[in-house]
């Protein structure tokens, strides 16, 4: 990204606050969200999201595995991030490892909840297929195609709407003894389980400049950032993860302002994603 | 470190584990294993100076979580690093292999040397070491839970004891869910089965938060209480740091 001069800068910061961002959006418009889904045949779940330049493409796989034995109820889930090199030329070979790790880690938080499994925004235990012995292992993956900010609001939805395009196929356990260590499964070609993504939560990145947040940063303006909160809402309006970008400091009430300005963002989002996600399988449908 | 007493060799049984036992346990008048309120924290030990060949050491521990951190600088950058007219930070969190009761486990915590790399660069004033790298190595020698907040303050003392300027010392401190009590300063049983956490750092003289991570479903009520539980924790906890940090630097004058 070419540096920016110190016009550019106070332009992008008095513009901010007087709610007139470069492109004409307000602090809190989002830029157009555009959603396709299935994307990856081979996959058994595919999305592909953009908002304005940022393009990832998301892919959920799902491979028989065995549960682990502290929740031998429920499947287990790993969220995995690249930043490809087609992006940034600073991501090549290693160089987007460090972005890659903070992104991963971030959606992980957001989507998988706390440790005992409770509050994840996908729900485990509909992974199992026999207790104890075999369940689901779900693989998201996200591709960072294109990056102009607000990486982690754009991932967040293209899982969410990978996860709806999502088929589980269906199983057949071949009734024997139950005492057998790995019974036989028959994997069907045919039948696919659609997954309930009703409480996957979207994260909403809200970026600090100056002494105003706005939502959906493009990178100039997260270059000028002093420092970033992304939330994620579920559909509830419960909070399901918090994670802050930026080391500058900030002050508690600052951040409790910026969650209620995240839950009220966060309403318009999902029900513009719902409605995207729902025209995209319509059209991959037909 | 606390021993036991010189008593006749006893033979050891590990700790039966209380597996079995889980969903029982989390009933709402639970008491903690080791009889603290709710909002109670672990008794916290600090000392400076524990290794001597680095610039800046120390040594913490909370209950059964004992950590380590030397930190050594400003030194020179490598020569393959840009030029760079503000200091660097460099951070590394590990795990022994014997610090939790799995060998070897400890390796599912990659991202707390991230974690700690945010919480401190708010903190230290990096143009005061310009072309220049502070290494921070943390190491975890026993991991009773809450580690990483744990890490973040011992970090903070260990900078301190080097000389490195910072805006202000960094406590941390983190809070689960369980059910519906918001118990803080988890022990490892309790981060295991919590249904959700947070952890926060912030710097209290300026009263700022530096680092702040939610996990699990939170409702605004229950982040306004978490998040005010934390802040006078680690207000009471950069109390005891300086405290620390003035014992030593008056040892050292007599």
């Amino acid at each position: 990204m070419v540096g920016l001069s110190l016009g550019e800068q106070h332009f992008i910061q008095g513009g901010i606050a007087q709610d007139l961002r470069c492109d004409g959006r307000k602090r809190l418009t989002y830029r157009p969200i555009y959603v396709e889904t299935g994307v990856i045949p081979q996959a058994n779940g595919s999305a592909r999201v953009r908002m304005g330049a940022t393009d990832v493409i998301a892919s959920v796989k799902a491979e028989l595995g065995k549960p682990s034995s502290l929740q031998p109820n429920k499947g287990k889930v790993s969220i995995h991030i690249d930043c490809s090199s087609t992006a940034e030329p600073a991501f090549e070979g290693r160089g987007g490892d460090e972005l890659s790790a903070e992104l991963s880690n971030a959606l992980q938080s957001c989507l998988l909840g706390g440790k005992s499994g409770e509050g994840a925004g996908i729900d485990l235990s509909s992974l199992i297929v026999i207790e104890g012995k075999i369940c689901w292992d779900l693989y998201i993956d996200g591709l960072v195609v294109s990056s102009d900010g607000n990486l982690l609001d754009t991932l967040g939805a293209a899982i969410k709407a990978a996860l709806s395009n999502t088929g589980i196929p269906r199983v057949q356990v071949a009734a024997g003894e139950s005492s057998d260590d790995q019974p036989e499964v028959d994997i069907s070609d045919e039948e696919f389980l659609q997954f309930d993504t009703s409480g996957v939560p979207v994260i909403v990145t809200l970026t600090k400049v100056g002494r105003h947040y706005i939502v959906d940063a493009t990178s100039e303006e997260e270059s000028q950032m002093s420092s970033a909160i992304s939330i994620s809402v579920n559909r509830q309006g419960y909070i399901c993860g918090i994670t802050k970008r930026g080391g500058a400091g900030m002050d508690p009430s600052i951040i409790l302002d910026m969650v209620s300005v995240a839950k009220h963002v966060s309403e318009q989002l999902i029900n513009k994603l719902d409605s995207e996600i729902a025209s995209a399988e319509a059209e991959h449908q037909e | 470190m606390a021993g036991k007493g010189g008593s006749a060799p006893a033979t050891y049984s590990p700790s039966p584990t209380v597996q079995k036992k889980k969903t029982s346990i989390f009933q709402e008048d639970w008491v903690r294993p080791d009889g603290r309120g709710f909002h109670q924290c672990r008794p916290a030990f600090f000392r400076t100076g524990a290794v001597n060949a680095a610039s800046g050491s120390a040594y913490a521990e909370f209950g059964n979580t004992k950590i380590i951190v030397s930190v050594f600088g400003p030194r020179e950058s490598k020569k393959a690093m840009m030029y760079s007219d503000i200091g660097r930070l460099n951070c590394n969190v590990s795990y022994t292999t014997f610090a939790s009761p799995v060998r070897g486990q400890g390796s599912d915590h990659k991202e707390y040397t991230a974690m700690l790399h945010k919480a401190l660069e708010g903190a230290i004033i990096l143009e005061s070491f310009p072309k220049t790298t502070v290494d921070v190595f943390a190491l975890v020698l026993e991991s009773g839970g809450s580690d990483l907040p744990v890490v973040i303050s011992c970090a903070s003392l260990a900078l301190a004891d080097a000389g490195i300027m910072m805006y202000d010392l960094v406590a941390s401190i983190s809070v689960s869910c369980l059910s519906k009590n918001l118990v803080i300063d988890p022990i490892f049983e309790e981060e295991n089965s919590q249904d959700g956490s947070l952890m926060i750092t912030c710097m209290p003289s300026r009263y700022e938060i530096t680092q702040l991570t939610f996990t699990g479903e939170w409702s605004t009520p229950k982040i306004d209480e978490g998040m005010q539980l934390c802040l006078d924790a680690c207000a009471k906890l950069a109390k005891i740091m300086r405290s620390c940090l003035k014992e030593a630097a008056s040892d050292s004058q007599e």
